[in-house]
């Protein structure tokens, strides 16, 4: 007994022993981007964590200050690349509430069902690379047959896959032609039918439900606190959506669509579970919409035709300032630009959506074990094109 | 509320330092002095009829006489926006090297404006006191300069990597032959030439077929 | 040392094990999970069901450089990022190879006259084997580009690569002397 006792007799249980610096990223298959996440961690668990980014910083607002506002379209679209028209959308917006012009009806109507088409489009990459997140490799594969569908429908209209440069200030490039519409119908029935499918697969999976549920718990005040919006904030309980609440194309108060908010069904409110399944539920809020406007769409200019005038020489807004939100797929796209009557802004400044979301990251990762980390930073569906710009 | 109402009790809240509604913009926007602004902004978040709980925006907009710094907030429960503007005047001869304007920092009232202000530091060079950790986010943290300020000169090089064009394109240039030589400081602002034009110019072998836009031709005929 | 020094004839048996193993390499190119930008996306839809990559044999996806024999570099590097990807290059072991893909790398794409740190074009940190245009290209051409590279591959002289390689390892370390990494740069 007393040589056990001389060899338990010193032993501490509260002895921190070693720290170790993991580095998360820049090159990483689950940092959606490249983002770089600095970790602390006490084996298994997270401490401390510092993210790094502007890896992908590509001088958007220098940019912007030296291109002519119809040159800068391209740029918006290469920010959120999974939701160019919505990035589109809300520079195009900005410049006409300089200008104060207004696009044409037709053009409002195709503006809708483009930008719904491309929420759908990113929520689809949210859904599939959560799953590669959490080891489900399926998903991703589904998600990517769907988005060739929707790739398809607006490379008729946009001529291009992905980044469209479709939506300009004063209108839409091009006009669509007349099997666009029962198209556009037939993807979205196609698509709701596989969209219980899906749910099948990942939503309602154990393994799925027990790595996201009850991880990464963002409080509503702390929501708000750190600037979060879209599916981020409305996870949190927080029914707010600006196309609802502030509509900023007047087509979306004429349709009706649910604002679909985290529920706390599998956990606490605002866990991962929550943030995925609002953008589950906002794929099928947007086929209504879509299918709404397709029956809507009336006939006339695809352009202003002041503005498609205007843009034979680079067209210069008077002196003034305007500050656009727009709802994108991730939260809140805002520009905010400065004109003093030149061909472009003297201050042409985006916030980006990603960026808030994604600042809340350090105070949401100490205390979770690090596969919950990974977990945390595919529910925030960050892009890093409109985080760094 | 509009913001004529907000500006109304904004003003009526007995905080010095808040200037006047200016409508001429297109946005109406509030200016307050750089002192008052934590008060004011503190006092904007905290009002049961402001309630203003997000801060979505911070800006700093370099003008020729001063720095701007400008806060969009918004209230989610009460669907109203106000955008408040801080004026830092320029001193005589202030440069891009010799100007830092200083402004009170708001990390302390929305956790938002963290990110936000360590942006406009990075890009802008306003310094804002009291912030918890103001260090660059997007450049490389030994970046020197604050790229959106008017007189800024673009880099050649940073760290040994390079951030010019080639003089001679790549596919103009004889396999194996040197690398082109570093090419002189510019003035302050100018950008990079004009990239090269996008044809070669090396003459065709003989029998080479040309290819203009709208032609269709080549091997697989036609255009895709 | 004949044939690690590539001191072989050029006879038809050299070129037939340097047809040989082109034939395999380029029909197992595994690329290395690396995305930066826009052009991330085509390259995910590539490896998708419906271009898929696969049926060329490129299709398994390393994450890590280390076993990884293309790195494909899709989206705009910026001065920060330009330290990262040459280190992940100097990680990949031989035969690697690089593919420039989208206008950024190619050349600086839509950044390049304004852009204040970002590198005009991949090629001026890391040597590029294949360069494949486009804002962001197809997927079509992103596969027409790992099928030139396949093509690329069956004619290369395997050997004189290795030796290449590794008189570029001896200029690098051969400084260190007795320091030189155990077993020689031709480890």
């Amino acid at each position: 007994m007393e040589a056990l006792e001389l060899y338990t007799a010193d032993v501490q249980d509260d002895v921190w022993t070693e720290e170790l610096k993991l580095n998360l990223g820049p090159q990483h298959p689950s940092t959606h981007g490249v983002l770089r996440v600095e970790l602390k961690m006490d084996g298994e668990i997270i401490t401390a964590a510092r993210s790094d980014i502007g890896y992908l910083h590509r001088c958007a607002e220098k940019i912007g200050e030296n291109v002519s506002y119809l040159q800068f379209t391209p740029y918006t679209d290469r920010m959120d690349y999974l939701a160019a028209c919505n990035n589109e959308l809300a520079w195009s917006l900005a410049v006409e509430k300089l200008l104060g012009v207004e696009a044409p009806e037709r053009a409002q109507w195709l503006r809708v069902i483009a930008c719904e088409l491309n929420r759908i489009a990113s929520h689809l990459i949210a859904f599939g690379t959560y799953g590669i997140d959490m080891g489900a490799n399926t998903p991703f594969f589904y998600a990517f047959r769907e988005r060739e569908a929707i790739m398809a429908l607006l490379e008729r209209p946009a001529g291009s896959r992905m980044l469209y440069n479709y939506v300009r200030p004063g209108g839409v490039a091009h006009d669509i032609d007349e099997r666009w519409l029962p198209d556009v119908l037939a993807f979205c029935d196609e698509f709701e039918r596989r969209w219980a499918e899906y749910n099948q697969i990942l939503s309602t999976n154990k393994i799925f439900i027990a790595r996201t549920a009850n991880v990464g718990v963002l409080p509503r005040e702390m929501a708000l606190a750190w600037g979060c919006t879209g599916p981020v904030l409305r996870g949190s309980g927080v029914r707010w959506d600006l196309r609802r609440d502030v509509p900023y194309l007047w087509p979306y108060g004429e349709v009706e669509f649910d604002v679909p908010v985290g529920e706390g069904t599998h956990g606490t409110l605002g866990d991962c579970w929550d943030r995925y399944w609002v953008r589950m539920r906002e794929m099928i809020e947007s086929v209504r919409i879509i299918r709404q406007a397709c029956a809507r769409v009336p006939s006339g200019d695809f352009m202003d035709k002041a503005m498609a005038r205007a843009y034979k020489t680079p067209v210069k807004p008077p002196k003034g300032e305007a500050y656009m939100r727009c709802e994108n797929p991730r939260g809140e796209l805002g520009f905010y630009l400065v004109s003093e009557g030149g061909a472009s802004p003297i201050r042409c400044r985006a916030r980006g959506p990603s960026f808030c979301n994604l600042s809340v990251l350090e105070a949401l990762l100490p205390g979770c074990m690090i596969a919950d980390g990974v977990a945390i930073i595919g529910s925030l569906d960050i892009v890093l094109g409109e985080v760094d710009r | 509320m509009k913001e004529a109402e907000l500006h109304a009790r904004l003003a009526a809240s007995g905080l010095t330092g808040i200037g006047a509604l200016d409508t001429s913009a297109r946005d109406p926007f509030v200016t307050v002095e750089a002192g008052a602004l934590v008060a004011a902004l503190t006092f904007l978040r905290d009002d049961p009829e402001c309630r203003m709980e997000m801060l979505h925006n911070v800006t700093a907009v370099e003008r020729a006489d001063a720095m701007e710094v400008v806060y969009h907030v918004c209230s989610l429960a009460r669907h109203h926006t106000l955008t408040v503007k801080v004026r830092l005047p320029r001193p005589a001869g202030g440069t891009h090297d010799t100007w830092i304007p200083e402004v009170p920092s708001v990390a302390g009232v929305w956790a938002a404006a963290d990110w936000h202000e360590r942006e406009q530091w990075d890009l802008l060079g306003v310094r804002f006191t009291g912030h918890p950790d103001l260090r660059r986010i997007l450049l490389p943290a030994e970046w020197i300069g604050h790229p959106l300020r008017k007189d800024y000169v673009y880099p050649g090089e940073h760290g040994g990597i390079p951030l010019e064009l080639d003089a001679v394109p790549l596919y103009e240039r004889a396999p194996g032959s040197p690398p082109p030589p570093a090419r002189p400081a510019r003035a302050a602002g100018t950008p990079l030439e004009q990239p090269p034009a996008p044809f070669s110019t090396r003459p065709l072998a003989a029998g080479g077929k040309t290819c203009e836009p709208g032609q269709g031709g080549g091997e697989r005929g036609g255009a895709h | 040392m004949g044939l690690l020094n590539n001191t072989l004839p050029d006879v038809a048996p050299v070129k037939a094990i340097d047809g040989l193993v082109g034939w395999g390499r380029g029909s197992s190119i595994w690329p290395m999970t690396f995305g930066i930008a826009c052009c991330a996306i085509e390259m995910m839809a590539v490896y998708a069901a419906t271009f898929d990559l696969d049926r060329f044999g490129a299709g398994v996806p390393r994450a890590t450089p280390r076993q990884s024999d293309l790195i494909i570099v899709p989206g705009t590097v910026n001065a920060k990022m330009a330290v990262r990807v040459k280190r992940l290059y100097d990680q990949m072991a031989e035969p690697r190879y690089v593919l420039a893909m989208g206008a950024c790398v190619c050349g600086g794409g839509p950044y390049v006259k304004w852009g204040y740190n970002t590198v005009k074009g991949v090629h001026k940190i890391i040597p590029v084997d294949i360069f494949v245009p486009g804002c962001p290209p197809r997927p079509e051409a992103l596969m027409d580009g790992i099928l030139k590279l396949k093509e690329k591959l069956s004619r290369e002289a395997v050997f004189a690569r290795r030796a290449a390689a590794a008189a570029e390892m001896d200029g690098r370390y051969g400084h260190l002397g007795a320091a030189a990494p155990a077993g020689g740069a031709r480890a």
